[in-house]
């Protein structure tokens, strides 16, 4: 056993050294940060001063963050409905003995596998195109013109509208793999009982998924606090109010490179761990909503 | 034989039951159909003129098919330096990756130690931390030890993707018969030496399946590049086209960008029709957690 000693330190001494240089140092840096007034992210310690809450007061108390937050809970809510909703619906369908299944599925996956710049640009550059795009063609077909969806007003949708298309094919995979646990007798044993196939969703798939419920909004809250690259796209130029989100607000002050905004890593820092609460208050509170541990299949 | 078959499952074809899946069959079609249009859209407009781009004559060709579209981006773009970066990136960080995750995931799986359970909850830890709560600090530490370039990107996607990594191999490596370890011990062979030359081979699925993921992951990756990859040199494809992107407004050049996107998005989307199957069921395994 003794000699074993020096193999395990040799494998797995990397390994925990990722761990304490990458996660557990940073973290506990950028929780500390939050709670002084620094204004480069490079500054050096002796430069940091320390103001208590202050970061946090200020952040929520800026016009933009709110506006950010706002957004954030929009696409989290709004997003989250759509997303899962239809995620769902797929789920279900292709559980429902059509055919061609693995290709559907393959086919709806794929946005998730190619790069969301690309995505984010097909979507920008051709279907919400006003001049050629998919869109304009469709809606003027129907004898509607003049739409523009990448102004103001309907920015904010046309992005999420963007951003549920491509995260659709995910929580689909995971509520498949959910439904595809649930026994076939369940639903024979319905059958035989007269139960039609709305009931049976009702009372047996949707009872039963609560658990994978709770995965996919942890994972889509997870999802949804680290907003970033589709809002950069569509608003590409400068920040916009319309499709500002924390991160961009938190890339703006502490990486940002344009004048006019005030450098502040200690916002920053506040930034992300008010992130990680709202992730880690929403996971805890699934988790009290939905128990698990009174199904047994 | 083969077509006797078909013709027998031909007959088994249940009406009633295909109308009933009818709703189900239109919405699914719907969907595709749209995912479809767009992307041959894009595939027809990258061989296109920005003329006809704009006319929508894009499935007309009627100028032929611009391959220059392609030469243009790929040389006057810098395409090929965003694409040969993300290629080193992604090469050599996903070799990396598992010489540092495979070793760590065999002992933490296979052997009782002080210590050992708090490294497994501190990777799945790690892998729910959001990268912004890490980004600052990483910056400022990486600055003070004048760590820059290629180099600093590399490192930062080895590093964000050992806990995944680690964390998906344990299970495997922990389904091995034990009589391996021991064979190999009795005839002499180190515990080192018995890892690599019996124990990882006969992981090699599990490793193949976690290099599709860590490879999609870091040819993706768009935040850290973001903010690491300050010159047009080491750029990945992810803020190459964003560039190409932003710069469009001054060139005007829609065939040259339709053409960038197809590029950045080919090697992932190839990836995929040959492997699609893996990953479907990479993903299913390993975000459900019973």
């Amino acid at each position: 056993m003794k000699k074993n000693k020096g193999f395990i330190i040799c494998f797995t001494l990397p390994c925990v050294l990722t761990l304490l240089i990458m996660y557990l140092y940073p973290v506990i840096r950028t929780v500390v940060m939050s709670f002084f007034g620094i204004e480069s992210v490079t500054a050096d310690f002796s430069d940091w001063t320390f103001n208590g809450v202050d970061n946090y007061l200020r952040l929520f108390g800026s016009a933009t963050y709110i506006r950010a937050m706002q957004n954030m809970l929009l696409i989290w809510v709004i997003g989250g409905i759509a997303t899962l909703s239809i995620g769902l619906l797929f789920a279900v369908i292709l559980t429902s003995g059509i055919r061609f299944k693995k290709f559907f599925r393959a086919a709806i996956y794929l946005p998730n596998v190619i790069s969301a710049v690309a995505l984010a640009t097909m979507w920008i550059q051709y279907v919400y195109n006003q001049d050629y795009g998919m869109l304009t063609r469709i809606l003027g077909f129907f004898g509607i013109t003049g739409i523009n969806w990448l102004g103001t007003d309907l920015k904010f949708w046309a992005m999420l509208i963007a951003f549920v298309f491509g995260a659709v094919g995910y929580y689909m995979l995971i509520f498949i793999s959910g439904i595809e646990r649930i026994p076939s007798d369940l639903y024979e044993a319905a059958t035989i009982d007269g139960a039609n196939k709305v009931q049976q969703f009702a009372s047996i798939t949707l009872p039963l998924l609560k658990s994978i419920f709770k995965t996919n909004i942890t994972f889509w809250s997870v999802n949804c606090i680290t907003f970033f690259l589709w809002s950069r796209m569509f608003s590409s130029v400068s920040t916009e109010a319309s499709t500002v989100v924390p991160v961009v607000y938190l890339y703006d002050v502490v990486f940002g490179t344009k004048g006019n905004v005030q450098r502040d890593a200690g916002a920053g820092a506040a930034i992300g761990v008010t992130l990680a609460i709202f992730v880690a208050l929403v996971y805890f509170i699934t988790n009290r909503l939905i128990k698990d541990d009174d199904l047994e299949f | 034989m083969s077509k006797k078959e078909k013709v027998k499952y031909k007959e088994k074809i249940n009406w009633k039951k295909e109308v009933s899946l009818l709703p189900g069959y239109v919405i699914v079609l719907i969907w595709i159909v749209f995912t479809a249009a767009f992307l041959i859209w894009i595939l027809g407009a990258s061989l296109s003129t920005t003329k006809e781009i704009f006319s929508g004559a894009v499935f007309k060709f009627e100028s032929g098919f611009h391959w220059e579209n392609y030469a243009n981006a790929w040389v006057g773009n810098d395409v090929a330096s965003y694409f040969m970066n993300s290629l080193l990136y992604s090469v050599v960080s996903c070799t990396c990756v598992i010489l540092i995750s495979a070793p760590a995931a065999y002992v933490l799986s296979r052997f009782t130690f002080l210590g050992n359970k708090p490294i497994k909850t501190s990777l799945i830890l790690a892998m729910s931390i959001p990268e912004v709560m890490i980004i600052m600090p990483i910056y400022a530490l990486t600055a003070e030890l004048h760590i820059r370039g290629r180099i600093l990107l590399i490192l930062l996607y080895i590093f964000i993707r050992v806990p995944f990594t680690t964390t998906y191999l344990l299970n495997f490596f922990a389904s091995l018969s034990r009589s391996y370890e021991e064979a190999a011990a009795i005839d002499g062979c180190t515990p080192a030496k018995t890892f690599w030359k019996i124990m990882l081979p006969l992981v090699q699925p599990a490793i193949i399946t976690v290099t599709i993921f860590n490879f999609l992951s870091v040819w993706n990756e768009f935040f850290m590049a973001l903010i690491f990859a300050s010159s047009t040199d080491t750029m990945p494809v992810g803020v190459g086209l964003l560039q190409i992107v932003n710069s469009m407004r001054y060139t005007g050049d829609y065939g040259g960008l339709f053409a960038a996107v197809i590029i950045v998005f080919l090697p992932t989307f190839l990836l995929y029709i040959f492997l699609s199957e893996k990953i479907i069921a990479g993903v299913t395994g390993g975000g459900v957690k019973g």
